[in-house]
């Protein structure tokens, strides 16, 4: 099964893509997500400039447990006087690192074994099915915690048991849309003119399932996200990388409750909801741009707000016969109350 | 087995013998008894090259399955289909992919039959494109010939299907249809789903084009009225068999199943001043799993005997190119008379007067 | 005291959308008599299902804007009515029937319980009374075996039979009205033959009113008393069923009744009206009709006629009414 097909079958794809980008940005709510993902990709591309401290620095004696100021814009840790400033914008790099990997790992894994398990059908189905069965069983947490122990810790074994054991909620969802899209008519056009097996699924099918794939991966991202930093706050991840859920670790180690250091535990804390939020913001605007009929009663009522009611009058004069013989009910047009919502 | 409105002079395009389609219905826990749907059962017919044979009958009748067999959608699960004398669900695979590229189809549902991604170039192409062997500048021109040819133009090449009206986007169906010249089309309900003043529209292009190409149709419908007129043989089915069948002379002159006088008096006219006697049917159509041994349709049937639950009808020429599947006309054996199975059936009134 | 149940004068809806606005019904007068079946024919896009909406009062005000001059079943001034005081009305003085029985039902609920609903809403049966008046009702449209099928779902229950199910939830309470929506296109031919005699004889029976909304011109033959003819949002023509059926008067009509194929036709071509409707935002100038009418004069091209009445009832709006 040539991945590499697929990659270019993804790839050609990439005029449609921007004018998703585009609708997004013309949605309201949709430019807010893209404007703080495009932040959060600029803070994790460009940390190191940005940082205005090595957040890594531990010497820094002197400056520990500091609040808020104009040299340390969101203070310093209490225990290690590292800049949490710095410290957040380094965050962002594992957050998004691990989210967006594994979410684009999980979309070709789901989205492969969901493409072949509905179209083929048969004992690949339920091969794949059961597959899904057993692995749903299968608690993760535990899983990930005894990998560490043996692999050690890091973000790799946490990955791989994200892409291994999160691809079934993707493969079920595009399972069941494959197996509407199979019985379309023309489906059964171009089987009839002999297409293959490879080029139905390929250029019928596959096409068929991308919005679902975009918005699933979407969504996954920020469940990822969320899910790392829950790990990194248990100590699972890897000990050497900053991340955000680590921050929050030891924020609560290091006694800011306690010494009432709010900074510390507001920062990587509003940056997790941050990430998600934007994530979950486009995914959720992507429902509504694939879904049209969601779209309709928010665009129809900005569209009424601004009606001019003149405009309306001349239309429905319009719509009257020219120098009628009879004349029309003197009392004038009611408007007929259908119920507003 | 119909016969041709004359002598046949060439060897049939398409011929089915006594083909039946069998679908398995999941069962409820395993090891219970194993059900089937009869699609379709015994059903034979012949249609010669260029004519427009009509297939008619309700939901569930089976009709849809019958095409589908007949263009090598779905394995018969018993009985024998041959296309230009070679038995299809025989061929070697390449063969086979042959054979079915001289046939298309056309489908009901102008909404769903084309990708909506697709453009309408696409769509046309797409036939041509899979089959290979031509280049980039040959399939344009002939997507190019066939839009104008169904009566789009140069610019709706680039459109998308949503772009278009029902009526138009079941040209672009048609177009896609004819691009590999195929011999023999299903139109499997192709103008159920548009308006009625469309509908003459798709017709009159669909005879046109027959007529300039030598095309073989196979037309499913339940208008009749729209079968009388194009078609030259019809079959009426009901739950997977075949009840009567004919030219469409005969059968529309002289129609003997009670089923087809119930459909021709179900297709009300539009002749406000023709009062005729309405043949109303009791009940629903039932489901094709497990059907009655008998005679299919005696639940409904306003005639019904003793005798047809119990035992089938055999198709019975009742004159020339004209058959029917149907106790009443065939009547029943010496030795089920005298078991008084030729009792109609009580209380059932026959017709409804309007 | 007149025998005029319904009357509707001078109903105008449009639907605003980027880009311009959509004029689905544009100034239209319906009246219906007492025991009268009318019906309003169209195909896909003339507003005839619009208008039903309206007459209920079911369009809300965004999308649609609508204006009316007068509402009145019989005799009582609709108009202005409140939506409270119109749910009182709907089920009661007048009811609908759907197109698709799947939608229009509750699925989660036996049929039997909805229609149980209707009687309980408006009238002050008791749930056993209104058990009974259900089972009755079902036996009336001819539903076998009433009073067991009365509990199942409308999953269980096939298509003619839950047409039934609409049917007997519309006459449960004896309307002055009653407003068919495409009650029969969903059908297949025979179970439609079924579905409409059960219409036919309980609109007759029971002397109730019924505006019949369909595209398919047989079933107006065989049911209607009066057709209105609509074209993209006008009424184009009006008269009696014979009379319209025998002598049309609009080539829109004329086109219409000769595209519908007859079984005592000859094999011949079919007659076909060129062209597609009018968009309803961008409508031509003059006669809607007249791109695809083969009469058509500049004065149908440059201006619209009025609906002209002319003897008993029959009214025409075109320039050169036929014969």
């Amino acid at each position: 099964m040539s991945s590499r097909n697929v990659f270019l079958q993804v790839a050609r794809r990439g005029g449609s893509f921007l004018s998703l980008v585009k609708k997004l940005w013309q949605h309201p709510k949709g430019r807010v997500g893209l404007i703080l993902v495009g932040l959060l990709v600029l803070a994790a591309v460009l940390a190191p400039i940005l940082a205005p401290y090595d957040p890594y620095d531990v010497t820094q004696r002197a400056e520990k447990g500091l609040r808020p100021s104009l040299q340390h814009p969101l203070g310093t840790t209490i225990t290690t006087g590292q800049d949490i400033f710095s410290m957040l914008i380094y965050g962002t790099r594992v957050s998004l690192l691990i989210g967006i990997s594994t979410g684009v790992a999980i979309a070709f894994l789901g989205a492969l074994m969901g493409v072949m398990a509905g179209y083929i059908g048969g004992f690949v189905d339920n091969l794949i099915m059961r597959i899904v069965d057993v692995l749903l069983v299968i608690p993760t947490l535990p899983l990930i915690i005894v990998l560490t122990g043996l692999l050690g810790r890091s973000y790799f074994v946490i990955v791989l048991v994200f892409v291994l054991f999160g691809w079934t909620g993707l493969a079920r969802v595009i399972r069941s849309l494959v197996l509407v899209l199979k019985n379309s008519n023309y489906v059964k056009a171009a089987e009839l003119a002999g297409a293959s097996r490879w080029y139905v699924m390929t250029k019928h099918i596959l096409p068929g399932t991308s919005h679902l794939i975009i918005m699933n991966t979407t969504l996954t991202c920020a469940g990822i996200m969320v899910a790392e930093a829950g790990l990194s706050f248990l100590g699972l991840g890897d000990p050497t990388a900053i991340s955000w859920g680590k921050m929050l670790a030891e924020a609560q180690g290091g006694g800011a409750l306690l010494f009432g250091a709010w900074w510390w535990i507001l920062a990587p804390g509003a940056g997790i909801f941050l990430a998600v939020f934007s994530f979950m913001r486009i995914g959720i605007v992507m429902e509504e741009i694939f879904n049209p009929r969601m779209k309709a009663s928010s665009s129809i009522y900005k569209l009424f707000k601004h009606l001019n009611n003149d405009y309306l009058d001349e239309v429905f004069r319009s719509m009257d016969d020219e120098e009628s013989a009879e004349p029309r009910d003197r009392a004038g047009p009611a408007v007929l109350e259908g119920g507003h919502e | 087995m119909t016969a041709n409105h004359d002598r046949p002079h060439s060897d049939p395009l398409l011929e089915m013998e006594g083909v039946s389609v069998n679908f398995p219905v999941k069962r409820a826990y395993p090891f219970s008894k194993r059900r089937w749907i009869q699609a379709v059962t015994d059903v034979s017919l012949r249609i010669s090259e260029g004519e427009t044979f009509g297939i008619v009958g309700e939901s569930g009748c089976g009709k849809s399955t019958l095409a589908n067999a007949m263009i090598g959608m779905v394995r018969p699960t018993a009985g024998t289909v041959r296309f230009q004398g070679d038995e299809l669900y025989a061929l070697k695979p390449k063969a086979f992919k042959q054979a079915r590229r001289n046939m298309q189809m056309i489908f009901q549902d102008p909404f769903s039959s084309l990708n909506p991604r697709f453009t309408v170039y696409d769509i046309i192409r797409e036939p041509l494109y899979i089959r290979g062997g031509a280049s980039e500048a040959e399939m344009k021109a002939k997507v190019l010939e066939l839009l104008k040819l169904v009566g789009l133009d140069e610019e709706d090449m680039y459109r998308n299907p949503s772009d278009f009206s029902g009526g138009q986007r079941q040209r672009i169906g048609i177009a896609r249809a004819i691009v590999l010249n195929p011999k023999f089309l299903v139109c499997d309900e192709p103008v159920s789903g548009l308006d009625v003043s469309v509908h003459a529209q798709i017709m009159n292009l669909l005879m046109e084009i027959q007529e300039s190409r030598n095309l073989t149709y196979v037309f499913i419908s339940h208008n009749l009225a729209v079968v009388k007129n194009v078609c030259q043989n019809v079959l009426v089915m009901y739950l997977g068999k075949v009840m009567e069948s004919g030219t469409s002379d005969a059968l529309f002159a002289n129609p003997l199943h009670p089923y087809t006088k119930a459909l021709l008096s179900a297709v009300l006219d539009v002749d406000v001043e023709a009062s005729h006697d309405r043949i109303l049917l009791k009940g629903d159509t039932p489901s094709p799993i497990d059907p009655p041994k008998g005679c299919r349709f005696w639940q409904r049937c306003p005639f019904a005997m003793v005798g047809c639950e119990t035992i089938p009808a055999e198709m019975v020429d009742v004159e020339n190119l004209h058959q029917v599947a149907c106790h009443l006309v065939s009547g029943f054996s010496p030795e089920h008379v005298a078991a008084g199975l030729d009792q109609p059936v009580s209380s059932l009134p026959q017709t409804w007067a309007d | 005291m007149s025998d005029t149940v319904l009357e509707v004068r001078n109903l105008k809806v449009a639907f605003p959308a980027p880009g311009g606005v959509i004029r689905a019904v544009e100034g239209i007068d319906l009246t219906t008599q007492k025991g009268e079946c009318v019906a309003l024919v169209g195909e896909s896009g003339c507003g005839k299902s619009v208008t039903a909406l309206s007459i209920m009062k079911l369009l809300r005000t965004p999308p649609s804007v609508s204006r009316i001059d007068r509402l009145e079943l019989d005799d009582r001034d609709l108009t202005h009515l409140t939506e409270r005081d119109m749910e009182r009305v709907r089920g009661k003085d007048m009811a609908m029937i759907f197109q698709d029985a799947m939608t229009a039902l509750n699925p989660v609920m036996t049929v039997g319980k909805q229609i149980d609903e209707v009687y309980r809403r408006h009238t002050k049966l008791s749930r056993k009374e209104a058990r009974e008046e259900t089972v009755k009702a079902l036996e009336l449209v001819g539903v076998p075996e009433a009073r067991s099928r009365a509990d199942s779902f409308p999953h269980e229950l096939s298509g003619g039979m839950r047409q039934r199910v609409l049917i007997a939830l519309a006459f449960a309470c004896m309307p002055k009205l009653i407003i068919a929506d495409e009650p029969t296109t969903s059908l297949d031919v025979t179970i439609q033959a079924q579905v409409l005699d059960v219409l036919k004889s309980m609109q007759k029976d029971h002397g109730v009113s019924a505006l019949l909304i369909t595209h398919d011109l047989s079933v107006v033959a065989n049911m209607a008393d009066t057709v209105y003819v609509m074209y993209s949002g006008k009424i184009v023509e009006r008269g009696a069923v014979l009379e319209l059926f025998t002598d049309p008067r609009h080539p829109y009509t004329e086109g219409l009744l000769g595209s519908v194929p007859k079984l005592s036709d000859d094999k011949q071509a079919f007659v076909q009206i060129p062209d597609t409707v009018p968009h309803p935002m961008h409508k031509p100038d003059g006669c809607y009709f007249h791109p695809r009418c083969s009469y058509a004069t500049d004065r149908c091209r440059q201006h619209m006629p009025r609906l002209e009445t002319l003897d008993k009832g029959r009214q025409v709006r075109c320039w050169h009414p036929l014969r």
